[in-house]
């Protein structure tokens, strides 16, 4: 499935070159004005890789009336130019669409970049029609996905300028994080995470609905929403989390020891655009806490461990969890623990429980 | 390398005993790849693959203690 469309500008988005039109400026190509819209529509994200100055994305972006997740104008390759968008949308080369008239651009991405879908503009012009460009669900949070990506570049570049620390510009921004336990209207929204996010998400496997929906029904486990807002923009539900416990025991038969009331965590996943915003810290600091509250000793996370989801892991040690060196199973998981007791983690005071 | 993954010059003198989680440096998830990505750049050492824990993130003492005992 395709997540990000990289266009060229000149004879692509426009119907001519920026800077050889001199004041008469090319218009944009209304076919594919069209295609920008109808991603945009489907959760699917549009980004800029072209050899103009700035403002010729700036231009574009007047002409089409699109929100471009990221722009990279200058003079250097388009394979670096798509690979920097890539990291900068924490997107996989393979979930990557490129589009341009030319043909050695065409080539070079091609060759320097094989997991990204090269197009011509005329195959664009047909792309909404097929299967890579077509996902089966699309959320609330999916429509209004182009116009995040825009939001989180203004937030961006305010946090670069900004001197001080993270806790200090998340303040400044007004960030305000939600922490509530999922309500029926969620389940599409927490499927579409399940697939969606890979960077964080400890259980590597994506969750069905109704399998969301059984767990929302089970009184033994909670799901837990994460949303996430702040003066750049509303970000909605980002998040999510399973915690169940093990019951515990503390029976009348006195010859059997009490068995300590273990809390467990099947998933926990969390957008990229969370990324370096402290929501993944704050969601592993409520569970510490919360588990406690209900009286469990320890906390228990299974997490795949892959490439991948290094992310996950970094929070997870930061929150004190440690796995048993060694005890990675044949699956690829390894349970990470950490006792109750002691110090817990802060909840920083953006932080509100519902 | 702290200083550039974090965005805060001021880190550039951190002493190498600091705890990077937690109150002090606050290494986040995001600052965190980007400082492993990094290290594995310059160094050619893969912590993430081999550091299942990532005990050796603790100070940058220790990251450096894990970094030359694979080089």
């Amino acid at each position: 499935m395709i997540k990000c469309v990289v266009w060229d500008i000149d004879n692509t988005l426009l119907t001519g070159v920026y800077l050889e039109s001199g004041a008469d400026l090319p218009g944009a190509d209304p076919g594919l004005t069209g295609v920008l819209r109808e991603l945009s529509a489907r959760g699917i994200l549009s980004a800029i890789a072209s050899r103009n100055p700035p403002a010729a994305a700036d231009y574009v972006q007047q002409v089409t009336g699109a929100d471009f997740a990221a722009v990279e104008c200058g003079w250097g390759s388009k394979a670096d130019a798509i690979a920097r968008i890539a990291a900068e949308l924490s997107l996989a080369p393979d979930v990557i669409a490129f589009v341009d008239d030319d043909m050695l651009e065409r080539a070079e991405v091609a060759a320097a970049q094989p997991d990204v879908l090269v197009l011509t503009p005329e195959e664009a012009a047909e792309a909404p029609a097929w299967p890579e460009f077509s996902p089966a669900v699309i959320t609330a949070e999916a429509r209004r996905r182009s116009q995040l990506y825009a939001e989180r570049r203004r937030r961006q570049a305010a946090a670069n300028e900004f001197g001080g620390s993270r806790d200090d510009f998340l303040r400044h921004a007004g960030t305000q994080l939600t922490i509530a336990p999922a309500v029926p209207d969620d389940l599409p929204r927490l499927h579409e995470l399940s697939v969606r996010t890979h960077q964080l998400n400890s259980a590597g496997e994506p969750v069905t609905q109704p399998d969301l929906a059984r767990l929302l029904a089970s009184p033994a486990d909670a799901v837990i929403t994460v949303r996430l807002a702040d003066d750049f923009g509303d970000d909605g539900l980002v998040g999510a989390a399973i915690m169940t416990g093990n019951g515990g025991s503390s029976g009348p038969d006195v010859h059997v020891p009490a068995r300590a009331l273990v809390a467990t965590v099947p998933l926990i996943m969390m957008s990229c655009r969370a990324l370096g915003r402290g929501a993944l810290d704050a969601l592993l600091a409520w569970l510490c806490r919360s588990a406690a509250a209900d009286g469990a000793a320890e906390l228990r996370v299974p997490c795949l461990v892959t490439e991948r989801n290094v992310p996950m892991r970094l929070a997870l040690a930061a929150a004190g969890l440690r796995a048993e060196a060694g005890s990675v199973a044949p699956d690829g998981r390894a349970v990470f623990t950490r006792p109750l007791t002691g110090e817990l983690p802060q909840l920083p005071d953006w932080v509100t429980v519902k | 390398m702290l200083a550039r993954v974090t965005g805060r010059p001021e880190l550039l003198g951190v002493p190498a005993e600091t705890p990077l989680f937690g109150a002090g440096v606050g290494l986040d998830s995001l600052a965190g790849t980007l400082l492993l990505r990094q290290v594995q750049r310059r160094y050619g050492v893969d912590v993430a693959a081999e550091d299942l824990n990532l005990d050796s993130l603790e100070t940058l003492s220790t990251l450096a203690t894990f970094i030359a005992a694979r080089l």
